[in-house]
């Protein structure tokens, strides 16, 4: 590797200047990111703020107007193997025929290339992350029986089986009951704790300060980003949620719950 | 029997109708779960202009041509819609309804024009509409089975791919699948697709050839493997039903018969495919139904037996219709034939009365405290 091709190479993700626009309307304007190795990152933001786009345009799925992207000093093309991605529930027909192995089978797609089926050892790999994810006992089954927890926790499967260095999340904990949330969380802190990079998109914020070390505020420019107790501030939410705040505040401003109860809940 | 499988229009036929039913069974099945079905739609009626080109071009009725002409205009249409949706605001469906209304004008133009044309005479070129099985000629079949085989070659080699693309685009993107090139191939098939019913099925109804053993299929299946494969097999035994009876009769058009025979396998499928099918939902909320009764009548029956401190309390039927609204015979015949009520005598005057069994006793309090572990 040509070492002067590398561009903040010490940066797990790296975005300057993004401009992303839909029918010339701004989605992202001029965003600056960056996310050291080893946290789990919130990215937080109103409806409308540009997550899933910022983690679309990353992985090269939206074509950004300008700005550029690097992962650990790479353009994403030459890191993709490292990456590992589960996109919003929602962004698949789940009534499509086929099982829950089969689908993290598909987390292997990327490294087996074109033509090379996937073999015994992408078949085990897919059924250790199964298990790893509680649902060993589903892989046969239909996805459009699995609940909506039970979906998302094959998608995470699917992502594990990428064996990634850097993870972006889009609403992993969407819809899904506590019991999956506690199961997801888990298996990200454990990523984490493994030195694994993770870029959460996330919609509660009273769950921001018990989940993740690292926080990014967004609504279409860049409000505040860092380490969460230094970024989760009053000011910097009514920065980027305006008069949304005033539902906000009153449940994310309470006195911080003493911090074991929390962490119960969190990872119980 | 034999000697009319010694009969050469007919062999062609057969053959014709499993190319066809095959291809568009295969490939029908990815442009169904992709959402596509209207796109088959337009891309069959846009394939009228470019037969009528064809013919124009080779200057008479040769398959080869004419398909080449039909690809192409397919082809052309789906470019069209996908720049009307690009490049302005107009939904899928608007641009669908668009093209397909303009490249069928143009074809009904074009075909018009041509019989007024003294070339006319070998023409036949409205056959095209509706389909002609026994116009199938063994040349013809040439171009079906390689047009075949290299849809099921594409198939085969990017299978993962295709099935990664069409279950989950955003993804497919993410790990460097070209997925519009994807798209573009997964397109260009369903145009070829509908270019292979032409001869045997005509325009104006190939597209429910691409749609309906997809449709079908996915009613049986677990898997996109088992889905395909069973597609071709509709595909197939439709298309050979209708080629037979049109073949045979000679003066019934092809492509209904055919379109007639696959729906008829559809409305089975939506029916009583296992697990989907709608009789099959009836069938399990009437158990539901039937036994959710049971349990409320026994509730009662144990609500009684609790008011009047008397577990073989004797309830009168009739006092049990009245407080659920409906008969409940049925229900308390049933519950007699699982041991959990029986038959007791009261009053003579009185009529039918029933009483709970120890083992009714037991499944009554089971009920009521599954009921009152979910209100607690």
């Amino acid at each position: 590797m040509d070492a002067q091709a590398l561009h903040e190479p010490d940066l797990a993700l790296h975005v300057e200047d993004l401009t992303v626009s839909y029918h010339g309307k701004p989605v992202l304007w001029d965003v600056d990111v960056d996310v050291p190795p080893g946290v789990m990152a919130a990215v937080v933001g109103p409806n409308g703020a540009g997550k899933s786009t910022l983690i679309k345009s990353v992985l090269g799925l939206v074509k950004p107007t300008a700005g550029h992207m690097r992962l650990f000093g790479r353009p994403y093309a030459e890191a993709r193997r490292e990456v590992g991605y589960v996109p919003q529930r929602s962004a698949v027909d789940w009534d499509f025929p086929t099982t829950a192995l089969d689908v993290v089978t598909m987390g292997r797609y990327g490294h087996l290339g074109w033509l090379r089926r996937p073999g015994r050892r992408e078949r085990e790999r897919a059924l250790a992350a199964l298990d790893r994810v509680g649902m060993a006992d589903f892989a046969d089954r239909q996805i459009s029986q699995l609940s909506g927890g039970q979906q998302q926790r094959v998608f995470l499967a699917r992502a594990l089986v990428q064996d990634a260095r850097v993870y972006f999340l889009d609403e992993p904990m969407a819809g899904v009951d506590a019991p999956t949330e506690r199961a997801i969380v888990r298996i990200l802190k454990d990523l984490r704790d493994a030195g694994r990079t993770l870029v959460v998109v996330h919609h509660d914020l009273q769950t921001v300060r018990d989940y993740f070390d690292w926080l990014v505020i967004l609504n279409v420019r860049v409000v505040a980003q860092g380490p969460v107790e230094e970024v989760y501030t009053t000011d910097n939410l009514r920065r980027a949620y305006g008069g949304q705040i005033a539902l906000i505040e009153r449940a994310a401003f309470e006195p911080a719950p003493a911090a074991p109860v929390a962490s119960t809940t969190a990872e119980g | 029997m034999l000697e009319l499988l010694g009969d050469h229009t007919v062999q062609n036929v057969i053959l014709g109708a499993v190319f066809l039913g095959i291809t568009a069974g295969v490939l029908g099945s990815f442009a169904v779960l992709r959402q596509q079905s209207l796109l088959g739609d337009t891309l069959a009626h846009a394939a009228l202009p470019g037969v009528c080109l064809g013919f124009i071009i080779a200057g008479g009725r040769e398959l080869g041509p004419i398909l080449a002409g039909a690809l192409f205009t397919a082809v052309a249409a789906a470019l069209l819609v996908l720049a009307l949706t690009r490049l302005s605001r107009l939904k899928t469906d608007a641009a669908l309804g668009i093209a397909l209304s303009f490249t069928f004008a143009v074809g009904v133009v074009l075909l018009t024009y041509i019989q007024g044309t003294p070339d006319a005479s070998q023409g036949g070129l409205d056959s095209f509409l509706f389909g002609q099985a026994a116009a199938t000629l063994r040349s013809d079949l040439w171009i079906m089975g390689g047009i075949m085989l290299a849809s099921l070659a594409l198939v085969g080699a990017f299978w993962k791919e295709l099935k990664l693309v069409t279950f989950d685009p955003l993804f497919a993107g993410a790990i460097g699948l070209p997925v519009v090139l994807l798209d573009v191939v997964l397109t260009a098939m369903i145009a070829l697709a509908v270019v292979i019913g032409l001869q045997m099925v005509g325009v104006v109804l190939m597209a429910s050839m691409v749609i309906a053993p997809a449709v079908a299929a996915r009613q049986w299946v677990k898997r996109l493997e088992h889905m395909v494969i069973l597609a071709a097999a509709v595909g197939v035994a439709a298309g050979l039903a209708g080629a037979l009876v049109s073949a045979l009769g000679r003066n019934l058009a092809t492509g209904p018969l055919i379109v007639l025979a696959a729906s008829a396998i559809v409305v089975v499928s939506i029916l009583v495919a296992p697990g989907r099918g709608l009789l099959w939902e009836e069938a399990k909320r009437w158990r539901e139904r039937r036994s959710l009764r049971g349990r409320q009548v026994l509730a009662t029956l144990y609500e009684l037996a609790a008011h009047h401190r008397d577990p073989r309390f004797p309830t009168e039927a009739g006092a049990l219709d009245a407080y659920h609204g409906l008969e409940t015979g049925a229900v308390l015949a049933r519950l007699e034939r699982q041991g959990l009520v029986r038959r007791a005598s009261h009053m003579p005057d009185e009529g039918l009365h029933w009483t709970l069994t120890d083992r009714g006793h037991a499944e009554a309090r089971r009920v009521l405290a599954d009921v009152g572990g979910e209100a607690a």
